[in-house]
């Protein structure tokens, strides 16, 4: 299960946050948490670099991409390597829909955009969608193209 | 020309600053919401209402329920629009909102209609929403359309349907199951990705069939499975079918080990490493079958991308602890890894290192680690003090540098865990290396004239009260000692005063010197530091000569208080201050049974410092000092072993009784816990009364009754009998526990005066060969075995007949004798034919014996099995022969 996904600012607050399987009560301490791990690990790390961590059975895996950093967490079968592939596809997707690394600001405007995005690649906690062409044309309501 | 290239950089800056969402309300959005109620939908515009609303969600801001439902009504009205990218919008905001069952209904006739729409991807979006949002009975009216769905042929819609599935199965399982065949022709699909959902629902919809799994990754395996996601399942998969089969099989080859490593070669990271974390997690895998994959994973410790490295190094990590010599091939590469960026992959090349190391290679490993640890956090760092902990106890004639590593950490900054951590590694040092203790103790004394944690800066003068006075040079310690009494807060000066009167009790020549030092610590401006030094001033004796001390002193300094401090504790508050001083033989030392059976469990690691022991510090210590403090047993001499508790009823009966064989050397006590699960029952006189006439060696001598038995609070009563001296008397006790029953009225807790006489009867309990054997392990069985010398050896061959497996047949051995297994021996790898398992212990009388067993398989199940024992006495090499010669 992908329990989280998380993007956040420069500095460390949320830009959109998705949990699946975590109760309410613990979301604020993810949060927290993930924020400083990045605020301590992410100063100086290139563009989708991976960075990967494990707290108790939970592996986590964030990287920045522009001005953004995300945060991905699964347990069980999305162990880190699951998750390296579900930021891969997530950053891919959202470099596509803001057309390079985004600003904060750039982040925001096409916001609408991202929300659909991450609804085409994880569905409730399932990895749904992989590709970044196919994911721009589900937004769209358009079936993929090698169909 | 400048100056206006300046300004657009300003008016870029601005805009960068300034953010869409800024000084959003949630009121206000829900005001703007309404334009989805216009007769003419302005589709751009309820897209960003849309936007804004998520962007609230996604803050973690909730709606009221209100508020909710007033924001569906309206977003329902959007699916009159025909506009694309809205309609993509209203379904997305659906799903966020998650409508209850009763508002459902508004939208289920739009999203039924898009489900069987000719658009594809209406069908795909409607299939989501839909089963993210619908009941049990809604589910029956579409199960049509998603069972034709799964094998749509958009590879879309078919994903849509089975992540759906894989959703539906939690809270809807019979009717998912019933889409078995569609899902089958979906895991043929050639899409990747419907492929890859397919697998997962078929899995988990035939998990509990091991056969159909067993099946499908037979079938899957020899096809070719697309996505490498797929590919990784089917690995996962594989595995469970090794495992769930590996008890069947006793001969030839692994199975499915062939497609496992062909997926090494596979050209997809992930499917490479799932392969090769698949190979290292087999049972009993072999160093043959793990070459390969720790090769691939060597590999990955060098890769650019740091998931693959610790991926690779976390797997290592864990193969190292059970197979560390296969691991050593990745030595170099790991030490590279102590550099790496990322803290978790050096603190695991750290702990793997730490663990396949040789002698040689340690303080060149320390040198890395010191530098690295300056900039780990502290988490990570206690992972590193255990490793070293542990390798030290590996390599003892390394104990210098690794102490010296331990002190130099013990300096720096750190939280107290970390420096709990370093503490219980030094004390357990100093505990199982003779050599280091001295050094140890002198870097405790220096960290505690500069600790911050009283926890620790207690512990530590507990600890230097009770091993300080043994060493060479005990007066030493005493500065360190003393130092706290004036620098440090009341608790520590309290345990400073103690820790020095120990000293004064066990070393004469300092008594006097002692002496000076307690009475200036009876001005202290704390009651409980002047308490102490008073007392301590007053049980010493001397006035401060130079005599030797009293060993009732000794006892009274050193001895573990043997009173459960819960008694002690509920005792102190019942009583009621009177004339009549505070009696501490009137508390109960019967301990609770249950803790104690926990202490047994097996796998417990000494914990360093720890608390001191809140009740008796050790079981066999318990049982002693309980037994002894009974005049009727307190001739029977030394306790030489007390059994595991033996259950005596079923569990959940109305009197639970277990019980405890202590073993001396003419003598048996049975230990009966009784507990009494009926809260309206009160019993007196308990006793159990036994039938040894099984037992012919045994003559009863004397029982102890339980004079009152209250619900759930455990007793105990105990019978003893006589048997040869020094002779493994073995036989069969049936056990009757008679007592006293009376009537306790609930409300008032108050038991009726008159009570009936009532029996119940337990379960037969039997003394065996066993019994007379202590589990003493040796470190090196070889070193034992030689300089124990062959003078007394006997060796014999039994055949052991059929038997399930090789491993029973180890066991049952194991059990009958009662003895140590060493070295691990007592695992028999699978498909093994041939074992040997080596045993070790310490039989009545005091003898050691030392024990080879050799197995074999002879026929397909046929044991046979040749014992050799060495002991100090041939009388009991040959008493071991006639145990199993019996059993």
């Amino acid at each position: 299960m992908i329990l989280a996904v998380l993007f956040a600012n420069s500095e460390g607050n949320i830009l959109v946050e998705r949990f699946n399987g975590v109760p309410a009560e613990e979301r604020l301490h993810w949060r927290s948490f993930l924020v400083k791990l990045g605020a301590d690990n992410l100063k100086g790390v290139k563009n989708e670099e991976l960075l990967v961590a494990s707290h108790k059975s939970v592996y986590i895996v964030y990287t920045v991409l522009g001005d953004v950093s995300v945060y991905i967490v699964g347990k069980d079968e999305y162990d880190e390597l699951a998750l390296a592939e579900v930021i891969f596809v997530i950053t891919s997707a959202v470099k596509d829909v803001c057309g390079k690394p985004p600003t904060e600001r750039l982040f925001l405007d096409k916001y609408g955009k991202i929300c659909l995005t991450l609804d085409e690649i994880i569905w409730k906690g399932y990895l749904e969608n992989t590709e970044k062409d196919r994911i721009r044309r589900l937004v769209r309501l358009k079936p993929p193209t090698e169909f | 020309m400048a100056q206006p290239l300046v300004k657009k950089d300003d008016d870029r800056d601005d805009e960068a600053d300034y953010s869409p969402f800024l000084g959003i309300e949630k009121g206000a959005v829900l005001q703007e919401a309404r334009v989805f109620n216009d007769p003419q939908l302005d589709p751009r515009r309820c897209s960003q209402v849309i936007t804004k609303l998520l962007y609230l969600l996604n803050q973690g801001e909730s709606f009221t329920k209100v508020e909710a439902t007033e924001v569906f009504f309206a977003v329902t009205k959007l699916f009159q629009s025909r506009d694309i990218g809205l309609r993509r919008m209203v379904y997305m905001m659906i799903k966020e909102l998650s409508p209850s069952a009763d508002e459902v209904i508004i939208v289920t006739s739009s999203l039924m209609k898009d489900m069987t729409s000719k658009t594809d991807m209406y069908r795909a979006n409607a299939i989501r929403v839909l089963c993210r949002i619908t009941d049990g009975t809604l589910l029956t009216q579409i199960e049509r359309y998603l069972k034709q769905a799964i094998v749509d042929k958009n590879p879309v819609v078919a994903s849509a349907a089975l992540v759906s599935g894989i959703h539906l199965l939690q809270t809807n399982p019979e009717i998912v199951k019933r889409w078995s065949n569609e899902v089958q022709e979906a895991v043929q699909s050639r899409a990747a990705l419907v492929q890859f959902h397919a697998l997962a629902l078929l899995h988990q919809i035939r998990q509990n069939d091991r056969l159909a799994v067993n099946k499908l990754v037979t079938s899957l395996t020899r096809g070719s499975v697309r996505s490498p996601l797929a590919q990784c399942l089917l690995i996962r998969y594989t595995s469970q079918v090794i495992r769930e089969s590996a008890n069947n099989t006793q001969t030839g080859d692994r199975p499915f080990y062939d497609f496992l490593e062909g997926c090494l070669r596979h050209k997809a990271e992930m499917v490479i490493f799932e392969a090769a974390r698949a190979i290292t997690e087999l049972n009993g895998v072999t160093s043959r079958e793990l070459t390969p994959a720790i090769t691939v994973l060597q590999l990955f410790l060098s890769s650019s991308k740091p998931v693959l490295r610790f991926a690779a190094v976390r797997t290592l990590n864990k193969v190292a602890m059970t197979h560390p010599m296969a691991v050593t091939n990745c030595n170099i590469d790991m030490e590279s890894l102590i550099s790496d960026q990322n803290r978790s992959i050096a603190t695991l090349a750290i702990t793997t290192l730490l663990k396949t190391g040789n002698e040689s290679s340690v303080d060149r490993l320390m040198k890395q680690i010191t530098n690295f640890m300056s900039d780990i956090a502290d988490e990570f760092k206690i992972v590193v003090v255990e490793a070293i902990r542990s390798l030290c106890l590996k390599f003892p004639l390394k104990h210098r540098s690794l102490m010296n590593f331990l002190s130099n950490i013990l300096r720096e900054e750190g939280g107290f865990e970390y420096k709990k951590a370093i503490v219980d590694s030094i004390v357990i040092l100093i505990r199982d290396i003779p050599e280091a203790k001295e050094s140890g103790l002198l870097h405790l004394c220096e960290f505690i004239e500069d600790c911050e944690f009283t926890y620790l800066s207690t512990q530590i003068l507990h600890f230097l009260g009770i091993e300080g006075p043994k060493t060479s040079d005990p007066s030493k310690y005493i500065r360190y000692i003393y130092n706290r009494v004036h620098l440090e807060n009341a608790t520590v000066r309290a345990g400073a005063v103690s820790t020095l009167a120990k000293f004064g009790a066990m070393v004469d020549s300092l008594k006097p010197r002692i002496f000076v030092l307690l009475r200036r610590c009876v001005f202290d401006n704390d009651d409980e530091v002047r308490d102490r030094a008073t007392l301590y001033l007053n049980t010493l004796g001397g006035d401060g000569a130079v005599v030797e001390t009293g060993e009732d002193v000794k006892d009274f300094l050193f001895g573990s208080l043997d009173i459960p401090l819960v008694n002690l504790e509920n005792s102190l508050k019942n009583y009621e201050a009177s004339e009549e001083p505070f009696d501490i033989n009137s508390v109960p030392r019967e301990v609770k049974t249950q803790p104690l059976a926990e202490k047994k469990a097996p796998g417990k690691k000494p914990t360093g410092l720890g608390a001191p022991p809140p009740g008796p510090p050790s079981t066999v210590d318990a049982y002693e000092k309980l037994l002894s403090s009974i005049p009727e047993f307190a001739n029977f001499g030394k306790l030489f072993k007390s059994s595991a508790p033996v259950e005596l009823t079923e569990a959940e009966t109305e009197y639970a009784v277990n019980v405890v064989k202590h073993i001396f050397d003419g003598h048996v006590v049975f230990q009966y816990n009784c507990t009494n699960t009926i809260p309206e029952q009160l019993l007196e006189n308990v006793i159990v009364v036994v039938d040894a006439s099984e037992a012919e060696e045994f003559a009863e001598v004397a029982s102890k009754p339980l004079r009152s038995l209250p619900y759930d609070s455990p007793g105990q009563t105990f019978v003893a009998f006589e048997k040869p001296e020094g002779v493994p008397a073995v036989g069969k006790f049936s056990n009757m526990l008679r007592f006293i029953v009376k009537e306790v009225d609930p409300s008032t807790g108050e038991a009726e005066d008159d009570g009936v006489e009532d029996e119940y009867q337990l379960e037969d309990l039997e003394v065996v060969a066993a019994d007379y054997m202590l589990k003493v392990g040796v470190s090196n069985f070889r070193n034992a075995w030689e300089s124990m010398g062959a003078d007394f050896e006997r060796v014999d061959e039994y055949g052991l007949g059929p038997r399930d497996s090789l491993a029973e047949a180890v066991n049952a051995v194991i059990n009958l004798l009662g003895m140590q297994p060493c070295e691990g021996t007592e695992v028999v790898p699978n498909n093994s034919r041939s074992h040997t398992c080596l045993l070790s212990g310490v039989y009545i009388g005091n003898v050691k014996v030392l024990v080879r067993l050799q197995f074999g398989l002879d026929g397909p199940k046929d044991v046979a099995m040749k014992l050799a024992v060495r002991s100090e006495d041939e009388v009991v090499s040959d008493a071991i022969h006639e145990i199993v010669a019996s059993g």
